[in-house]
């Protein structure tokens, strides 16, 4: 019987070891083989020491060099896991957060901003992206030209003036807020550049943004593809679906994918059964992105056949019955947090 | 200020009334998480917070921890390492493997390894030893704190396939992870009894403790390997 040990390959007969063929004592080729996946077939059985057999066999002195010759291989090989580790996907799980944290921040400043320049000019009326390019551009409102749309109400407004050294400030905070909106534009071209490249069958049923969000909630493109699609379909419900399994609530319908127009903009007693249908093409979009990588167009023309097949088939609104449900009591809300 | 060593390589050093645990720092001059140096008779020690270690809570349990100065100690759920770097505090002559699945914490774990000459760090899954039994040597003690929901089961297959005869597993039972709503000693019950007598390798506890205040519905384990009848 054969084994693998992280220094070489050991022949075991009936009374122990009889042949032991260590591998080349270098740090960077025994991490290389210390990730090798034919392990598992060719394991020590339980209770066998490889330490002792090291010794016995030569390939090292004594138990420090072998302590210091497994540690030092033993970081290289995992800096090369972690290193292998950071695939096409973590990009994109990283962009779609930077994203939201860019929204979180740029909604904050500009309703400070709202507030702060409102005290120079109420009747401006814009708010956030093209308030915050409106101040960063002009400033005070003594600076709008005559053929700005704004000129009128610039010249009439109630605010008070605004001191130079108070312009500056404000010129500045919202020019702050103009780059983060830049940086989320380019954030979010980035994502659909690589949603395309890296998901075209996921990118072509759902569109790279809800795509991308689905990746960075499952954790990578493998993840999602080994998802069943009823996981798929309420990815995002959470509250909604921990309730419904509490006993207190109706399924979820749909979680993220709610934003596809499909779902979005269909009346809503075809939406459940229009989520369904697209998250189960999702997953299978998903495969084919993980496992071949090429572009299958068909899989659009079968989700809209099913789509226009649900649209047929339940034109009205049905009478609404008593939801399901164990303990489900109608309309519970607030309470349950 | 003094120092008591009250088990091999865990000491209790007094300072101004209070009593801090503590380990001998084996990289004098720096600390790992943030955590406070004490210097006395020309040693360095590393204060050690029950509250972010199980093993630490443990100690205070009066749970005797069977560590020795050369043990070799497989720690399974080793996350970025902070009981990790006591644990190689304790171990002078000894190692400690240190298993951990997620690559973002063993990031982590891999700049604590490159400051010690005892850890070996393990990027791979605990309940899966098959994965490291080409690493892994014949170990005397096994500590896990997975927080996974079949944690009996992978301390079973751990231990069958590296523990000693006589060594030691030292477990962290945490009840959440296994049932988020059933009643916490309901659950140690169920998990104790698995680990007597549910798989292929059975254990025999030595000594149990709840882990409170220190760590909320936790429970600490000491067992060792029942004997196979053949």
């Amino acid at each position: 019987m054969k084994i693998i040990t992280w220094y070489g390959i050991l022949t075991i007969g009936d009374d122990g070891v009889t042949e032991c063929e260590p591998f080349n004592k270098d740090v960077d080729e025994l991490a290389e083989l210390l990730l090798q996946k034919d392990v598992v077939a060719y394991f020590p059985g339980s209770g066998f020491d490889i330490r002792t057999v090291a010794i016995e066999c030569g390939f090292v002195e004594n138990d420090e060099e072998y302590n210091s010759l497994l540690r030092d291989v033993s970081i290289r090989a995992a800096k090369l896991q972690i290193s292998r580790t950071n695939t096409p996907d973590m990009q994109i799980i990283q962009a779609v957060e930077a994203l939201d944290d860019i929204d979180d921040v740029v909604n904050v400043l500009s309703e400070r901003l709202s507030e702060w320049y409102g005290l120079h000019f109420p009747e401006l009326g814009l708010s956030s992206e093209s308030l915050v390019r409106f101040v960063s551009e002009f400033g005070s409102r003594n600076n709008v030209p005559a053929e700005h749309p704004m000129f009128e109400k610039a010249t009439s407004s109630m605010g008070s003036e605004l001191p130079s050294a108070d312009e500056e400030l404000i010129k500045g905070f919202a020019s702050n807020a103009c780059d983060l909106y830049d940086s989320r534009h380019n954030i979010e071209a980035s994502i659909v550049r690589n949603m395309e490249k890296m998901a075209p069958n996921v990118t072509l049923i759902t569109g790279s943004l809800i795509g991308a969000r689905l990746i960075s909630m499952t954790g990578g493109l493998a993840r999602l593809s080994q998802l069943p699609s009823s996981t798929v379909q309420v990815m995002g419900a959470n509250r909604a679906l921990f309730k419904h399994l509490r006993g207190r609530a109706p399924s979820p319908k749909h979680g993220i994918i709610f934003n596809n127009p499909l779902v979005k903009n269909s009346p809503w007693w075809q939406r459940g059964k229009i989520a369904r249908a697209l998250a189960a093409k999702i997953s299978l979009a998903a495969r084919m992105d993980v496992y071949s990588g090429e572009l299958h167009p068909e899989i659009k023309v079968n989700l809209e056949k099913k789509v226009n097949s649900i649209k047929a088939a339940n034109p009205k609104p049905p009478i609404k019955q008593k939801p399901a449900g164990k303990g489900y009591k109608g309309k519970n809300k607030g309470g349950e947090r | 200020m003094d120092v008591n060593e009250i088990s091999e390589g865990i000491f209790e050093v007094r300072k101004g009334g209070k009593k801090i645990l503590a380990t001998k720092n084996a990289n004098p001059g720096s600390n790992v998480y943030g955590e406070n140096l004490l210097e006395e008779e020309g040693e360095e020690y590393r204060a050690w917070d029950a509250r972010r270690s199980k093993l630490a809570a443990m100690v205070l349990k009066k749970m005797k921890v069977p560590i020795k100065s050369d043990s070799r100690v497989l720690y399974l759920g080793a996350a970025s390492g902070t009981t990790v770097s006591h644990v190689s505090d304790m171990l002078p002559n000894g190692i400690v493997y240190a298993v951990e699945f997620s690559p973002r914490t063993m990031r982590e774990l891999i700049q604590l390894c490159d400051t010690r000459s005892n850890i070996v760090p393990i990027l791979a899954d605990a309940s899966r030893p098959k994965l490291y039994a080409h690493i892994v040597e014949q170990v005397d003690v096994i500590f896990q704190d997975v927080a996974q929901p079949n944690q009996a089961q992978i301390a079973a297959v751990n231990a069958e396939q590296f523990l000693k005869e006589d060594g030691h597993l030292l477990l962290s039972i945490k009840a959440r992870s296994i049932d988020t709503v059933a009643n916490p000693s309901k659950v140690f019950k169920e998990e104790v009894n698995k680990l007597e007598k549910d798989f292929d390798t059975q254990f025999n506890i030595i000594k149990k403790h709840d882990l409170a205040p220190f760590h909320e519905d936790h429970l600490g384990l000491v067992a060792k390997k029942k004997l196979k009848e053949n």
